[in-house]
């Protein structure tokens, strides 16, 4: 059956902002247990949590005031996880990657769906979430399976044609995204003076390494304690490692070639940027990256993810823009409602 | 408290002055309903309740929803749902079943009239005026042959029963009817949290009914569409308060889901917007009303719909199911007429009767019902789901001068019945059963033959003496046995 532009749309995001959460509780779980390590919890917790709200600090948990005094943890790890006025929080994700799936409801299996929905209502009581503070790291991991086993479910009771694909190289590309993120968020540790990894600096680069669920694979790949240049090496450019940024940009590839071979002839510009982007990380050493500049390397990474998403959007989901629909829509409901039979 | 605990609950019951579903008289089960009774006696409190939320556990999970604010901001709620099964006798049912098929056959011949020579309304066995000024009719479809003659290809008739056990039709529903993805999902609901309470019983299955649906779409499409047509459905999207029922009855037929934006008309055709270009589409089973189907004919605010639809569909080229204008026939004060339609058409007498039916368009029933409005309920012609009726004796004196002022302003608008003791049926209420009023929406599909789908969505007015069944207003729903002949 041919695909639906709105349904290859919703495939796309839904799977985006599942695959965003994850991330959301890796970093947030991993960064409570950096916090217990560092000894004294009240005094420098909060310098662990800071990065994490990078860009959305201006209108983070402080609201942007200068005079505010500086947020606790407790307020990031809300601010990151449950605040549902944080577009980008744990709870806003699962609830746009909710409504993503409600316009497909058709097109993915009843489990997955109820899978989606399942991992919603989990989040959906927020004075029972508040409760849980005592036990997090359980609810975290409770959540984080339930999300992924909707990526299971995905795999394997959606058939893979070419909405499937849409999944997964919504999944994918989300991944190289967070995870480019991710090493951003961390590269001054790098940047900074000396490169030799001092105590403080291995509990950190292996926070870093578990924040992508890289900690065990990393041990087992190169069998050496934690180095700061291996790390990157692993978590940008490793081939086979799967939440690699090579590794999670070749998986995109494929998914977008699937597509594109039997789609329309507007397809070539995403192609090409995916293509390019792809190419760079599998014929780059991490010597040249940290020559480079890290900090530029990994922004252009992320421009680049961007832009191939607008791309996709443009070749893929709207051939036209339809603004003012959603509210119309809405309207039109109302109006609908007194007629319902 | 001790004499009621020493019997078991479900025999310490009192079934009032109403029709009772399950009992003939306190302590006596209809006979057809004891293996059930016995089954429920046994259960204890706990049992029932633990049962009862696996249940609502069950709908909230899978998303089994219905908006009840439209909008962004809606709330999704689940329908409440009531435990103990409504039983439908086989004998019931054939009559249920005849009365349905004959009063089908009878309303379409009547909208195929209208839409042609209007031979009824020259011969005035309707007044012309009441069905030409009916919002309903629709004269952008004049003229039109539609594929096999059938304009309501699904049609949700609701049913109630008086004091003395007669099944009366209420109303039909002719546009876009709701509800049979209950009928199907309080069937695996119930089977799934309850199973062995349908020991004893054969209870004909409902699980067909989207193939079924299928069948039917695909037998009106147009004849270019040869052996593939392509069918889909045709949603206001997810603010919608039946979303629900649309993807799954989507999915139950594996046909595309779309909105209006998905779709265009081009030189004629109607396609949808896909991956690979546009692809035609040649039936639609739209769950949009008339109104928002096309901004080129009729609402021109409508983003919900798709511009040059309804000229495709004047030339043939799409089966829009079911058709536009159809309303005129679901019409509250044309129902007075059905039973003539019946006679005039097909030279029957109804099987089915149907409600006196008071039209303040006529001056002595005008005289009537300003007189007696406190006995009566008052409908809007236009409205359903609940919305803009008065229940006579569950009214107010403010809210009666309210309807005789509306009444008497509008007299087309509105029609009048008497308050009908509505049958009750047993329902679990706290730790205990409590009779409460249902009515039966039954549903039957019209492509080459009439079927009705043996079963139906059993309404429950939840609030204890409520009339009001809707889900709109609070009522929920019952699991509905049709038995099959052999268990009785």
């Amino acid at each position: 059956m041919a695909l639906l532009c709105r349904v290859a749309e919703n495939m796309f995001w839904l799977n985006r902002y599942v695959e965003r959460a994850i991330a959301i509780i890796r970093v947030v779980d991993v960064t409570a247990h950096l916090e217990l390590d560092s000894g004294d919890p009240d005094a420098q917790g909060v310098d662990f949590w800071i990065p994490l709200l990078g860009p959305s600090l201006e209108t983070g948990p402080t609201n942007g005031s200068a005079d505010a005094p500086a947020p606790l943890p407790h307020d990031v790890r809300y601010y990151l996880a449950f605040d549902p006025d944080n577009p980008s929080s744990l709870v806003s994700c699962v609830r746009h990657a909710r409504s993503a799936a409600r316009e497909v409801r058709d097109s993915i299996s009843s489990e997955m769906w109820e899978q989606v929905n399942t991992s919603f209502l989990m989040l959906g009581e927020p004075d029972r979430v508040r409760d849980l503070e005592e036990d997090l790291h359980a609810f975290y991991r409770r959540v984080r399976d339930s999300l992924l086993l909707i990526q299971g479910l995905a795999d394997a009771t959606v058939a893979h044609d070419e909405a499937w694909q849409f999944l997964s190289l919504g999944k994918y590309l989300e991944r190289a995204d967070n995870v480019s993120r991710l090493l951003r968020q961390h590269c001054h540790l790098l940047t900074s003076g000396a490169v030799a990894s001092s105590g403080d600096d291995t509990v950190r680069w292996l926070a870093v390494l578990r924040s992508a669920g890289s900690a065990e694979a990393y041990s087992r790949y190169y069998s050496l304690r934690v180095e700061p240049t291996r790390v990157l090496e692993f978590l940008l450019l490793n081939p086979l490692f799967p939440q690699s940024v090579r590794y999670s940009l070749g998986a995109a590839w494929e998914a977008l070639k699937s597509i594109s071979g039997a789609t329309m002839a507007g397809s070539g510009p995403p192609v090409r940027s995916l293509g390019m982007l792809r190419a760079r990380l599998e014929h780059t050493s991490v010597d040249e990256v940290v020559e480079f500049g890290l900090e530029e390397f990994l922004a252009s990474v992320q421009d680049d993810i961007a832009h191939v998403s607008e791309r996709l959007t443009r070749a893929f989901f709207r051939y036209a823009p339809q603004p003012g629909r959603d509210r119309s829509i809405a309207r039109a409901a109302q109006i609908m409602a007194a007629q319902q039979q | 408290m001790t004499t009621t605990a020493s019997r078991p609950g479900v025999f310490a019951y009192e079934p009032g002055e109403f029709w009772d579903e399950m009992f003939v008289s306190a302590g006596e089960v209809r006979p057809y309903y004891a293996s059930l009774a016995q089954a429920l006696s046994t259960l204890s409190h706990a049992e029932v309740e633990r049962r009862q939320r696996a249940a609502d556990l069950s709908f909230q999970a899978r998303g089994i929803t219905f908006a009840v604010n439209q909008g962004p901001e809606g709330v999704e709620k689940i329908m409440p749902f009531d435990l103990v099964p409504r039983i439908i006798t086989a004998e019931e049912w054939r009559k249920i079943e005849r009365g349905l098929e004959q009063r089908v056959r009878a309303l379409n011949l009547f909208l195929d009239d209208i839409y042609h020579d209007g031979a009824i309304l020259r011969q005035n066995v309707v007044p012309p005026e009441l069905v030409l000024g009916s919002r309903g009719y629709c004269r952008e479809v004049r003229g039109i042959e539609v594929p096999l003659g059938v304009y309501t290809h699904i049609v949700g008739s609701d049913l109630v029963r008086d004091e003395s056990g007669e099944f009366y039709v209420l109303e039909d529903n002719l546009r876009t009817p709701s509800g049979v993805s209950y009928v199907v999902e309080n069937r695996r609901v119930l089977k799934r949290v309850w199973s062995h309470i349908f020991h004893g019983y054969d209870v004909r299955p409902v699980e067909g009914y989207a193939q079924d649906l299928l069948d039917v779409l695909r037998a009106v499409a147009p004849q270019e569409a040869e052996d593939e047509p392509n069918v889909v459905l045709l949603t206001p999207g997810v603010y919608n308060s039946a979303y629900f029922e649309h993807a799954f009855l989507a999915k139950g037929m594996g046909i595309q889901m779309v909105e209006g934006s998905d779709l265009f008309v081009d030189d004629g055709m109607v396609f949808m917007r896909t991956t690979r270009g546009p692809q035609r589409v040649h039936v639609i089973y739209r769950r949009v009303d008339d109104d928002f189907l096309d901004p080129l004919a009729f609402r021109n605010d409508s983003m919900l719909g798709i511009p040059g639809l309804l000229a495709s569909y004047r030339m043939g080229r799409v089966t829009l199911a079911n058709a536009p204008g159809a309303g005129v026939a679901d019409d509250k004060a044309i129902y007075a007429y059905v039973p003539s339609f019946i006679t005039y058409y097909l030279g029957e007498e109804p099987i089915l009767p149907t409600i006196r039916t008071y039209l303040p368009s006529e001056p002595d029933e005008l005289q009537f019902i300003l007189e007696h409005i406190g006995e009566l309920v008052v409908k809007s012609v236009n409205e359903s789901g609940g919305y803009g009726m008065l229940v006579g004796p569950h009214s107010t004196r403010a809210e009666q001068d309210k309807f005789r002022e509306l009444v008497r302003a509008n007299p087309r608008g509105y029609i009048a019945q008497p308050t009908l003791a509505l049958s009750r049926h047993p329902c679990w209420v706290d730790d205990h059963f409590e009779g409460r009023h249902v009515d039966l929406r039954p549903f039957v599909l019209f492509g080459r033959e009439v079927k009705v789908t043996p079963g139906g969505l059993t309404r429950v007015a939840m609030r204890p003496g409520s009339l009001v069944v809707n889900s709109s207003q609070g009522g929920g729903g019952k699991d509905t046995w049709v038995l099959a002949d052999a268990s009785t």
